[in-house]
């Protein structure tokens, strides 16, 4: 591994040295047509978040108690909530909210866990097992519950959420991280470095953590779907992002669930938002990891 | 083997005792206490601070930390938790209550599950690289996208819809009325059950393509051993490890960890308990869920290590 790859596009080429990224994606949609439509979806994402104020045809947060929990029709698409909002509009911004948390957190969670597994792994010894050790607590917790314990003493809001979802991926990374780190740090290379002089925190940062990107971005981009999902779970549960932020379990909170009968659209178009964003994530996420390790191809 | 039981027995210890350490600080790093909650709930801004301290004073929030913690942990030695600091009852009894429902719940969460995982794992390895393998993939991964609430929020709604009928929303014991308690039950059960199946599914798949590359399957075929045959006697033994692994880790997560669900179908279990417990900041009460969950996770992994031993004998202990 003399080459440092740092995004999908140099990954892809690094395999492939005479393909462009045109058709490195080309080859990746080929092989890997489910992938491909996981890629899809989360560029429309990407799109409808980026162009919400162009799109939406309404201000999200605007109240119409005249036309409150009207049904789809001409005038709101998807209809209105509670509060004469229009569903559709919420959902549209709403996708801004689920990438920024979905993002944040993965990225948050896999620098730190990244850090911690190549540290632990370099170090090695008594430092090494007591990373462990540590980590093994919070693999003791279920995800929703540490996330929750990290919102009630945080509080609510967007950037308090992302930091609860990123807690809980730290010591995932780090273990994933650890195991691939710890063939790192027998290369020649860093051996080199420690001759050169070099300080720890440079061979960790500089050296190292580059050559253990592929997992890490496999647990990066595995995470965003789950991410987005604790998310939704965290605002439906009232303890996420709160009202009035579109945010697609804030949306099927509350009145969502008590008008569920009358004013089924409430409740059934936000969940097929969440479905549709943290299922292009996976079909994407699997088929990265496919491509990029070998070691876990099943075929 | 005796010594490998006992060392990964020991191993247990220092985990959970780091996971009280971390629940304990936890607790004590949130703003307000559960004396706040109870008075802020009660709109009393201007409660006397005097009459506040004396219930601190009783429920020994005055006392230094370490003092609290060393307290807490002797009387989890005599396997004492206390006493919930919201309601003043005896936290076994709290905790019993829902415990029934919750072991009942994550138990048919996880038979749903496993009948759900191995046939279609063989199934997607069989036929791999088909679109029945591809269905298979797209079924499970759907299955891990879309939230267990939202789901059970679709089945109660189609059901009012269509039959125009809803399950019980009041819990009844399976002892008691069985009918009822099904009723109520199977709902959140294949929500949560159709989630955790995927992660089996795939689980399944793998393996059972690892285990058709083998020399031994090859001779079996070789010889002209009925197909079906195969499939059991030889190839599902050897895949179904850690399919079963990971499914039992996920069982004990299933134990606690169905806050939303339980919030969807209006199920009073541990999840909806502790979700309570943090509103009113009731430490004893939260403390305790959380080792009950942390320590089912870890003896369920102590049992699963333990049972791979006994049953792959390539597995040397040491």
């Amino acid at each position: 591994m003399a080459v440092t790859p740092h995004t999908v596009d140099e990954l892809t080429r690094a395999a492939e040295p005479r393909s462009g990224w045109i058709a490195a994606v080309a080859k990746f949609a080929r092989e890997r047509p489910l992938g491909a439509i996981g890629g899809v979806i989360i560029l429309v994402m990407v799109v409808v978040a980026a162009t919400a104020g162009f799109l939406a045809p309404e201000d999200p947060l605007a109240t119409d108690y005249a036309a409150m929990l009207s049904a789809p029709g001409p005038g709101h698409w998807l209809g209105t909530d509670a509060f004469g909002r229009d569903v559709l509009s919420r959902m549209i911004y709403g996708s801004r909210t689920a990438l920024m948390v979905g993002l944040g957190a993965s990225l948050i969670g896999a620098t730190f866990g990244g850090v911690i597994g190549v540290a632990s792994a370099y170090f090695g010894g008594r430092a090494d097992l007591l990373v462990q050790r540590v980590m093994d607590v919070f693999f003791a917790f279920p995800v929703i519950i540490l996330a929750l314990a990290v919102v009630s003493i945080l509080g609510t809001g967007v950037g308090n959420v992302i930091l609860a979802i990123a807690v809980p991926m730290v010591p995932r990374c780090a273990r994933v991280v650890r195991a691939s780190a710890l063939s790192v740090r027998e290369m020649p290379y860093v051996d080199a470095a420690r001759a050169a002089g070099y300080g720890h925190r440079r061979i960790i940062l500089r050296h190292m953590l580059p050559n253990v990107m592929a997992p890490l971005l496999i647990m990066a981009t595995a995470f965003l779907g789950e991410a987005i999902l604790l998310e939704a779970s965290l605002s439906f549960l009232g303890l996420g992002v709160t009202e009035p932020t579109a945010a697609w379990g804030l949306m099927l909170r509350g009145a969502a669930v008590e008008f569920a009968e009358s004013a089924p659209w409430m409740a059934v178009f936000p969940g097929l938002a969440i479905s549709l964003a943290v299922f292009g994530f996976n079909l994407f996420g699997d088929s990265l990891r496919d491509a990029l390790d070998p070691r876990l191809r099943t075929q | 083997m005796a010594y490998y039981i006992l060392k990964r027995l020991l191993a247990i210890i220092p985990t959970l005792l780091g996971v009280a350490v971390l629940i304990f600080l936890l607790l004590r790093v949130v703003p307000g206490d559960v004396v706040e909650a109870r008075y802020m709930g009660e709109g009393g801004q201007f409660q006397s601070q005097d009459l506040m301290q004396i219930e601190r004073k009783k429920l020994g929030l005055d006392q230094p930390l370490w003092k609290q913690f060393t307290g807490w942990m002797w009387g989890i030695l005599h396997l004492d938790f206390g006493l919930s600091m919201w309601t003043g009852a005896p936290i076994t009894e709290e905790i019993q209550l829902r415990f029934a429902l919750s072991l009942q719940l994550a138990l048919m969460a996880s038979t749903v599950a496993v009948l759900l995982a191995i046939p279609l794992g063989i199934l997607a390895a069989l036929k791999q690289d088909t679109w029945v393998d591809y269905a298979v993939r797209v079924f499970s991964i759907a299955g891990l996208a879309m939230p267990s609430f939202w789901l059970g929020i679709l089945m109660i709604l189609s059901m009012l819809i269509f039959f125009k009928w809803l399950p019980p929303m009041v819990f009844t014991p399976l002892w008691v009325n069985p009918w009822e308690n099904l009723a109520q039950l199977i709902w959140p059960a294949l929500a949560v059950g159709y989630r955790y199946s995927a992660v089996g599914t795939r689980m399944m798949r793998s393996t059972m393509l690892e285990v058709l590359r083998e020399d031994y399957i090859r001779t079996a075929r070789a010889k002209g051993l009925w197909l079906k045959l195969i499939l059991t006697r030889h190839a599902l033994k050897n895949a179904i490890l850690p399919v079963l692994t990971i499914m039992s880790l996920e069982f004990a997560f299933l134990l606690g960890g169905l806050v939303v669900t339980e919030q969807v179908f209006n199920l009073n279990g541990l999840g909806m308990l502790f979700v309570e417990g943090i509103a009113r900041r009731d430490y004893t009460l939260i403390q305790a869920l959380v080792m009950l969950v942390a320590s089912a996770f870890l003896f369920v992994n102590f049992f699963v290590d333990i049972a791979y031993a006994w049953l792959d004998p390539r597995i040397r202990y040491r």
